[in-house]
């Protein structure tokens, strides 16, 4: 994962989505709909970061496929999600899955500030 | 302050001989579409799950170990603060079964003394490779006082249910100490403030 340029600005954040900085809807996974993070718990930020993509071309072997991601909720303790998956750690990194059903990476956590993020795009709101 | 978004928190370990299938019940056996993802290959530390038992929310943390003879220094280590034990074997494999009774006494050696722990007879998808009969599960299992079931990750059988009744034994382990159980609440919301400052591990 590359290095994140990260700005609190949430200037531009999506009035549907977001209010008064945080998560207005229910954060649920896209393919099976589990309850990952309650209303209000997450804080929108823009940074951006390099995240696998959650299908990766097998044909391409060894070679891991990236995109660039840059609207998170932050969430300081991990404990306030529902259901999430921590994967074994890579570089100063966990990558966070669905616990239902193992799609991910829906986000990452940062093992030296033990913050997670979870990426816009890759759950449903709900 | 964060708002509680919880009541109480279980720390639960997975353990057993290799290849029982530990991984397996907490990764969805991936026969989907998901099996060549990027998640699959780096592997599941641990999830948090959240249930509801008796008006209470609780947070279940959920760890994979490695059942190999080399890893058990690494295995042991995960015990500590583990408050439920899930202990599997896989009915198709006599040794896993036999090793049981190892297990259990490394549990008394290194996890706390009032753990909880359950006994998960697992694969039980595989009748025609049986070699462990569900009696003598619950035979084991009764004679050290312990909970059972038979499980498969394969065909997801009993394995939300084991974790739910496990979470419970806790629950009721704890019910007659109120004073107890908020006592380690408290100390779990404590947590982070105690941790030791953040370690920089990529520098
Ligand atoms: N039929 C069947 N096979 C299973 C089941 N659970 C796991 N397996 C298979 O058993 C093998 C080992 O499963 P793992 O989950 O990797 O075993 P483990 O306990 O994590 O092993 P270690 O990590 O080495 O300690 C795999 O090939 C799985 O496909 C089950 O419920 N039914
Ligand atoms: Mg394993
Ligand atoms: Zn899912």
């Amino acid at each position: 994962m590359s290095e994140a340029e990260i700005t609190t600005n949430t200037g531009d954040s999506p009035n549907d989505l977001v209010e008064n900085g945080l998560n207005k809807l229910v954060v649920k996974c896209k393919y099976c709909g589990s309850k990952i993070l309650d209303k209000k718990l997450g804080k929108y930020i823009l940074q951006e970061k390099e995240l696998p993509l959650m299908q990766q071309d097998t044909r391409k072997e060894g070679e891991i496929q990236n995109e660039k991601v840059n609207q998170f909720y932050h969430v300081e303790n991990m404990f306030t999600f529902d259901n999430i998956g921590f994967t074994h750690t890579v570089d100063c990194y966990k990558y966070l899955s669905c616990a239902d059903c193992d799609a991910g990476p829906v986000g990452y956590y940062d093992m030296n500030s033990k913050h997670s993020y979870v990426a816009l795009s890759r759950i449903e709101h709900a | 302050m964060a708002k509680k978004t919880y009541d109480l928190l279980f720390k639960l370990l997975l353990i057993g001989d290799s290849g029982v299938g530990k991984t397996c019940i907490l990764f969805r056996f991936s026969d989907n579409h998901f099996t060549t993802t990027f998640i699959s290959t780096i592997g599941i530390d641990f999830k948090i799950k959240t249930v509801e038992l008796r008006g209470k929310k609780i947070k279940l943390q959920i760890w994979d170990t490695a059942g190999q003879e080399r890893f058990h220094t690494i295995t042991t280590s995960y015990y500590r603060g583990a408050m439920g034990i899930m202990l599997v074997y896989d009915i198709s494999n006599e040794k896993t079964f036999d090793d049981i009774v190892k297990w259990l006494r490394n549990i008394d050696e290194h996890a706390n003394e009032d753990v909880e722990k359950m006994i998960l007879g697992n694969k039980c998808d595989m009748e025609e490779k049986r070699v462990v009969s569900k009696e003598r599960g619950e035979a084991i299992a009764r004679e050290h006082g312990i909970r059972f079931m038979e499980t498969s990750a394969k065909s997801n059988i009993n394995i939300d249910r084991a974790f739910s009744e496990l979470a419970e034994a806790i629950l009721d382990k704890s019910a007659g100490r109120e004073a107890d159980a908020d006592h380690a609440r408290i100390a779990v919301e404590r947590r982070p403030s105690r941790a030791p400052p953040a370690r920089a591990c990529c520098s």
